[in-house]
């Protein structure tokens, strides 16, 4: 396998520990609610109590005294009442028609949470109720019978061949459905966010939040003020996973026009049920599979349905449907294939973003449909990957060539490899009825695009720039300055690994302070998987930018003119003797210019083509590419499910940091197995069923599996140092795998996560291999 | 209407005294009234473990007791006192090295769980690391390098330092 050559690097690639880590095992790290914000009111929200509906109007309660708090509606917001997402569908405040349950119609603000809270028992929320839609087999049912009667939020489609033509001509046609519901993000931190009034009439707003420059120009519109005169911050994020990408938006919103009003800072931290309840979530999604076989195992046709249910509103969906589209058919050889994207409204809290984006709900149903396909032509799922997988040079359902940095088949050939697949699979139990322990193997096979989509990362251009200053020790070193977020994932180490890279000193003297828009340029928002790859670079690039210009210093102040190299912390001529370190230059730098900024900022390669209209071209500048064998253990009595062993590769490009990589890797692995067999949301009367940590249960450290994991790295030359994406695809292929295993240990097949021990006795008792129970 | 009583206990090795109402949740009394906010709230009904602290060398979710439950005396230990004890520092270090804290929102409970494990049993198969972890959740590591960081710390773990009053109970759940 070949396997591009390790550069020589002295920052990039090391396992270091966090920079980040101290203050959060000491205790000190300062997240949302534990910021001391002097004089501080506490927000609440007065929610719609259907579905759908008009708003008639509010009663506040005479008995209780409305001047101990502060009061908004809709009529308050000296902006427009719009949330400026896509779609523009979504009022800040609902205060004509109502479109979910939950949904906000006026904001309380008081001195302490208890009375805030109180305060909302005295307001009456008058409604006059419509019929609503609320699930995803409601919108499906009515999708297959009377599409019209839906309501439309977005359509995209991707067209590739003659689908028609190839699906008459192939050998057989392979039909699938397949289901995912909701899923909670469940980060332990819930959402919360401060808003402060200033002198000046600016506000300013601190909170958990992913991505600071979308709050700024959001509310912009909606409290009216020029974009100078809202200053966000980040504080300490206790996870996010997609949950903190929008949301926080709409909550500072409430935070700061509730400051507007009363004067004081306001804050909201959301209790856990709250937090559940009225936020968003992953989006649930059904996909059709029609798929043209041919009986030497080839793929003729495919075409697929692909429907999203959006909630209430369109905000960030139409971009979610993109990646769910685009992934729907990847990686796999086949010259037809049509995809319909359709995201349609429920009348439910609007769905957001959640790792993966739109992917995991894709590659779900596609990765369970080729183990489909393999079985119906008589192949075992490892080869009839083999054949038909992507590889360099292969063409995407998007007419893309994958010209460099594709790690397929390596991640397949490894995992199978080490896993021992071939072997495994002989040993599967296909629901032997004497056996007390059912044994499976599954396997799935995936790309993910690293990135937005298409042209994004040129028509954003992160931008990023790099401080040299003293330190509060009195030394110098060097902040790097994005708007990109901790979050967890490890953007406070890795960003200064590869400006440190870049400099060529060590790591010691860089920090990433939290971004604060008065001081960071905008890097675009810690989405997409574009983190490491994209700012990365245009970190590193930063750094070389301002070596060069130390060296040139360096040159004329203390070399007499020589070429000077910075070299691993050190300014060397190429007179033999005559070398200083970093801190000395930079010192005197400082001592004779004052703080040294240097920006930078990313293009892509002009060779990236892209139509948004028709959706043909170079979807991603790049994809990481993953393989994970999942291997299962089902009781035969109760049908519980043991997840005992994964595993995977990865090709991410380069690894940054593999310490922190495989830590993200296990963190997302486990995350996806929840979303295979354990979490589960129903809308009951509008809203979840599982609405506490007791009801919606996620992996604890007794159910995880063991892992194996491992990289293969294929680094994206246009994005130096090389990383791909890896926040999200830890999302992507561990469902299917499960079903898979699942499939082989049972011998039925479940085409709905979450897969529970109940689906899993309907599904045996169905197909009459219960034991103790007749066939039907 | 409850009324107020008033309780002397030592927090991280400093005597407190608080006036409060029976009711009120350890959790608040520890991060509003005396300001030490490194515990923190996952939940508020015993689910996610982020609230965990040690009371007389127990690890309990201080989002479900309440003041006046706790007796004058009483010995409690949040994640900021860890730093004060040899095993402590120990588990900081360790859970450092290993990357065990992502986001971090977890780890004041985990160390804490932790520290109660290794001061009961200095030597703990897998098993039990898992099992007395259980009830802390983190949504961000899958666990693996948190449990590495116990077993290395248990490796570095010296004798005779336990600091616990009641040697106790691991928390089964
Ligand atoms: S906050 Fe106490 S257990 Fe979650
Ligand atoms: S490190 Fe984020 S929840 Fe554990």
């Amino acid at each position: 396998m070949a396997v591009v050559e390790k550069e020589d690097f002295r920052v990039v690639g090391k396992s270091i520990p966090r920079l980040d880590a101290g203050g959060k095992v000491r205790g000190l790290t300062e997240y949302a609610d534990d910021v001391d914000i002097p004089d501080c009111w506490h927000g609440a929200i007065v929610r719609s109590p259907v579905a759908h509906g008009r708003l008639l109007g509010l009663t506040f309660d005479s008995s209780f005294d409305w001047n101990l708090v502060a009061v908004v509606t809709s009529e308050d917001i000296p902006g427009k009442n719009i949330v400026d997402m896509m779609g523009q569908d979504m009022p800040f405040l609902a205060h004509d028609e109502i479109q979910y349950r939950g949904e906000p119609v006026a904001l309380i603000a008081a001195r302490t949470k208890a009375l805030a809270k109180k305060s909302l028992a005295h307001v009456k929320v008058d409604v006059e109720e419509h019929p609503a839609t609320l699930t995803m087999q409601d919108v499906v049912a009515r999708f297959e019978k009377d599409p019209a009667s839906l309501h439309l939020q977005w359509k995209q489609d991707i067209r590739k061949g003659n689908v028609t033509d190839a699906l008459a001509s192939a050998d057989m046609v392979v039909e699938g459905e397949y289901w995912c519901g909701h899923q909670e993000q469940m980060y332990i931190e819930p959402q919360g966010m401060i808003a402060i009034p200033e002198k000046d009439g600016s506000i300013f707003i601190l909170g958990s939040m992913q991505c600071p420059y979308y709050i700024n120009p959001e509310l912009c519109v909606t409290l009216d003020l020029p974009p100078e005169k809202i200053r966000v911050k980040q504080t300490a994020v206790g996870g996010a996973f997609g949950g903190k990408e929008d949301f926080p938006t709409l909550l500072g919103g409430y935070c700061a026009l509730l400051a507007m009003k009363c004067g004081h800072p306001v804050k909201i931290i959301y209790d856990r049920h709250q937090d559940i309840l009225y936020s968003t979530k992953r989006h649930p999604a059904w996909t059709r599979h029609v798929t043209g076989l041919n009986r030497d195992g080839t793929i003729a046709a495919m075409k697929i349905d692909f429907l999203l249910d959006g909630g209430a509103y369109t905000t960030l969906s139409p971009v979610v449907l993109f990646r769910g589209i685009l992934h729907a058919a990847m990686g796999y050889e086949c010259e037809n294939v049509t995809i319909n994207g359709r995201v349609f409204r429920t009348n439910t809290f609007p769905n957001g973003a959640f790792r993966g984006f739109g992917a995991p709900q894709s590659l779900w149903a596609l990765e369970s449909h080729v183990d489909v396909l393999a079985e119906r032509c008589g192949m075992t799922p490892h080869d009839f990957r083999l054949k038909n997988c992507l590889r360099k040079g292969g063409v995407t359902p998007t007419g893309q060539v994958l010209k460099e940095s594709v790690g397929s088949p390596a991640v397949l050939e490894t995992a199978l490899d080490k896993a021992g697949f071939a072997e495994k699979l002989t040993r599967c139990s296909a629901g032997d009825p004497s056996q007390d322990r059912w044994y499976g193997i599954g396997l799935s096979f995936f790309a993910h695009g690293a990135g937005f989509t298409g042209d994004g990362e040129a028509r954003i251009k992160a931008k990023v720039a790099l401080d040299l200053d003293y330190f509060e020790d009195g030394a110098p070193g060097i902040n790097v300055r994005a708007s990109s977020t901790e979050m967890g994932q490890g953007t406070m180490t890795i960003l200064p690994q590869t400006a440190a890279e870049g400099l060529s000193i060590s790591i010691d003297r860089v920090r990433y302070p939290y971004p604060d828009t008065q001081v960071v340029p905008d890097s675009g928002p810690t989405v997409a998987s574009r983190t490491a790859m994209v700012v990365g670079a245009t970190v590193y690039g930063a750094g070389e930018k301002m070596k060069a210009q130390l060296e040139k210093f360096a040159s004329e102040a203390l070399f007499d003119g020589q070429t000077v190299k910075l070299s691993d912390g050190r300014f060397e001529s190429s007179s033999a003797g005559n070398s200083r370190a970093f801190e000395e230059v930079a010192s005197l730098y400082l001592k004779q210019n004052g703080p040294l900024r240097v920006y930078n900022q990313f293009d892509l390669p002009p060779t990236i083509k892209w139509n948004q209209e028709t959706f043909e071209g170079d979807a991603y500048p790049s994809y990481s590419w993953g393989c994970n064998i999942a291997e299962v253990e089902i009781d035969v009595l109760t049908l519980e499910i043991h997840v005992t062993k994964v595993t995977a590769c990865y090709d991410i490009g380069r690894v940054l940091n593999p310490l922190l990589a495989k830590g993200q890797l296990e963190g997302g692995l486990v995350q996806c197995l929840g979303y295979a067999i354990m979490e589960k949301i129903q809308i009951q009367d509008g809203i979840p069923d599982a609405n506490r940590m007791q009801t919606y249960v996620i992996p604890t450290m007794l159910d995880t599996p063991e892992f194996d994991l491992c990289f293969v790295e294929y680094p994206y030359d246009h994005a130096w140092p090389g990383a791909k994406g890896l926040g999200e695809i830890p999302m992507d292929g561990l469902a299917p795998a499960i079903a898979n295993a699942i499939k082989r240990a049972a011998g039925v097949r479940i085409t709905d996560i979450p897969i529970t021990p109940e689906k899993l006795f309907e599904a045996l008792k169905e197909s009459g291999s219960i034991r103790g129970t007749e066939a039907s | 209407m409850s009324t107020k009583v008033t309780r002397t206990w030592t927090v991280n090795g400093e005597k407190k005294v608080v006036e409060v109402l029976p009711l009120r949740r350890l959790l608040d009394v520890l991060r509003e009234d005396f300001g030490i906010k490194g515990t923190k709230e996952g939940c508020g009904e015993g689910e996610c473990g982020a609230c965990t602290i040690l009371l007389d060398g127990q690890p309990v979710c201080s989002c479900l007791i309440g003041a006046g439950q706790i007796l004058d005396g009483s010995e409690i230990m949040t994640v900021e006192g860890l730093e004060k004890t040899e095993g402590g520092r120990i588990l900081q270090e360790a859970y450092m090295e290993k990357g065990a804290a992502q986001c971090g929102i977890c780890i004041p409970g985990m160390l804490i769980s932790s520290y109660a494990l290794l001061n009961s049993v200095s030597d703990p198969d897998e098993a039990l690391i898992r099992k007395s972890h259980a009830g802390n959740l983190c949504r961000c590591t899958g666990y693996e390098k948190i449990v590495e960081a116990i077993q290395l710390a248990a490796e570095r773990w010296p004798t005779g330092i336990s600091n616990i009053k009641h040697r106790t109970l691991i928390r089964h759940r």
